[in-house]
């Protein structure tokens, strides 16, 4: 309970300072509102789902956007503000702090999705009925952990090196790409899909096309199988964040990088 | 075997801080902050460290706080070790560390301090309570609810002192608690560092302020180039200049070579000097008062001298004395 406890309150402190401040918009929203919108202009009027799959994937890009982002940076402004050490020296844990602020930054992504969807349906006159509505959300929401998993595995990084923030600008397409927001991966060169198979929102993805698209043919494991295959990458994320945070917090005890900006 | 009576137990304590400077051949320096230290905390004392920066105070506090890793030695708190249990550790501690940063300034007090309680894992059923109990302490009641980026420093060093106490730790680390405070906030912030100790905590604190440690604690270790140069009662470090009488002279004009040359008269031990724009004010530590009263304002003729006398050595005469490596 304690670890459940450190995630809501930090969700809840992430979710404080976004209302403080809503800088965070600029970069994280408004950089995919545009991409989509670009991508919505391009296959306008073209047969198929090119709206659904702008929609979708300017939300995921969003909220990938949002978590990388915010969630790294978040322990760097820690860092500068000399936070860092405060809740540190609690006995909460860091990954749990970190995975609350992740998850808000996630559900944040979300904004994005929505204002797409109100400008596709209102500027391009869109068809984004569902198939499954149902299936829909819980495949949204699979993927919006399956996404702070991954944002949760990459912040490690940030407790460690000041540096980190190469890490999050050399992130951020490269997942945007191997995970098919905006186009199938089976455009993209084979050795590429090694990776895209391995990240758990590719399988998230591919779950909320088949909950969202009547007569969606992707990958062969179908809806169901695609989640559990996401379910069990970011269960295994969880598990590496774990071991690396236990790790660079150790390490960092040794160097002395909590305070070091 | 540690006795019950013992809360902090800090063990041949040594830090070395390692950092390496350019690409290709990179050079790595160690720089020696704490050098193997020893010293016990007993329950429910007020122990004190003073020193000047960069003694190694704060890098013993986060040492004994889990915030860093000792490059050797041991250190236990609550009878479990920083190094190997620091979960446990935290549980039982809180951490003033005061100055300008270490808040969250865009959320409000009240927002800050509940979530530092929900960290801290106080139970729900006490939290919203002890938190306004907090803020009426520390005078920010009022204020509560706005945003720490408009407070004052002051305030929000209440702020930090209202923080550490969010778990109600049975040990509570403080550093420098009462800088920036204004000399009533600073009193008050003494009144209550008393109060907690009286309650039954142990405080470990550091401080720069000479009376603030005189007045509040029990025993105090002086610690200069990362040593414990001195440990004892504020009366026994002060008994260390009781062979000893302070000249004080007070003057305008007084030039850094006449200091100098005041220091390097046989019969004086230290000098120190505060050098203000108008007032300045000379203590010169000397053995026999009576017979260097004449030659130090001797070296002075020529300045305008407002008043000299005779005094008994404080305890920033003791600690003068030792991190001017006289211990």
């Amino acid at each position: 309970m304690p670890k459940l406890r450190a995630i809501a309150a930090s969700f809840r402190h992430q979710y404080l300072h976004f209302l403080a401040d809503p800088q965070w918009l600029i970069p994280n929203v408004i950089l995919p509102f545009m991409i989509t919108m670009v991508v919505l202009i391009m296959f306008q009027g073209q047969q198929g789902n090119f709206a659904l799959y702008a929609v979708l994937g300017g939300g995921m890009m969003g909220m990938w956007g949002n978590t990388l982002y915010a969630s790294g940076w978040s322990i760097q402004f820690d860092r500068w503000n000399g936070t860092l050490e405060e809740v540190l020296a609690t006995p909460s844990g860091l990954i749990w702090i970190i995975a609350g602020r992740s998850i808000w930054n996630a559900l944040v992504g979300i904004f994005n999705g929505l204002f797409i969807l109100v400008i596709a349906i209102v500027f391009f006159n869109a068809d984004l009925s569902m198939y499954d509505p149902v299936l829909f959300l819980l495949a949204f929401l699979a993927t919006l952990l399956s996404l702070s998993a991954l944002g949760l595995l990459f912040s490690s990084a940030f407790v460690l090196t000041r540096q980190a923030g190469v890490l999050t600008n050399g992130l951020e397409y490269p997942i945007y790409v191997g995970t098919g927001c905006m186009f199938p991966i089976a455009l993209l060169p084979w050795w590429t899909n090694v990776l895209s198979y391995s990240l758990g929102p590719t399988w998230g993805i591919e779950s909320i096309r088949y909950a969202a698209i009547g007569g969606y043919e992707g990958f062969a494991t179908g809806y169901w199988g695609s989640m559990a295959i996401m379910a069990i990458i970011s269960l295994t994320y969880v598990a590496i964040a774990i071991y690396l945070f236990r790790v660079v917090e150790m390490k960092a005890r040794v160097n002395a990088s909590f305070v070091r900006y | 075997m540690v006795s019950d009576d013992i809360v902090i137990e800090v063990k041949d304590l040594v830090r070395i801080y390692k950092t390496g400077e350019g690409l290709l051949r990179r050079k790595k320096k160690e720089t020696l902050a704490v050098d193997n230290i020893s010293f016990q905390v007993n329950k429910g004392e007020l122990f004190g460290m003073l020193g000047p920066n960069g003694a190694g105070k704060t890098t013993t506090i986060k040492m004994m706080t889990t915030l860093l890793l000792p490059t050797s030695g041991t250190v236990s708190v609550m009878g479990y070790d920083v190094a190997k249990d620091p979960y446990e550790v935290r549980k039982h501690i809180g951490l003033v560390l005061g100055g300008e940063k270490g808040l969250y300034y865009r959320i409000t007090a009240r927002q800050n301090l509940r979530y530092f309680a929900d960290l801290y894992g106080v139970p729900l059923s006490e939290r919203d309570k002890r938190v306004d109990e907090l803020l009426k302490r520390v005078d920010l009641m009022d204020r509560a609810d706005e945003r720490v980026e408009d407070y004052s420093r002051g305030m929000k060093q209440r702020l930090h002192l209202a923080k550490g106490l969010i778990n109600d730790p049975e040990v509570i680390f403080m550093d420098e608690p009462t800088i920036g405070l204004d000399p009533q906030a600073a009193r008050d912030a003494r009144k209550m560092i008393k109060e907690l100790v009286d309650g039954g905590k142990t405080l470990l604190l550091t401080t720069h302020y000479m009376y603030e440690a005189d007045e509040l604690c029990d025993r105090i270790a002086v610690v200069n180039k990362g040593k414990v140069v001195a440990l004892d009662t504020p009366r026994g470090l002060k008994s260390l200049m009781k062979d000893m009488s302070i000249i004080e002279v007070e003057g305008f004009g007084i030039a850094d070579k006449e200091i100098e040359v005041i220091r390097s008269l046989p019969g004086v031990r230290t000098v120190s000097a505060t050098l203000g724009e108008e007032k300045q004010v000379l203590r010169v530590q000397v053995a026999d008062a009576a017979e260097m009263l004449n030659p130090v304002t001797h070296v002075l003729e020529g300045r305008k001298i407002i008043g000299v006398r005779v005094k008994e050595p404080t305890l920033e005469d003791a600690y003068l004395w030792l991190v001017e490596g006289n211990a």
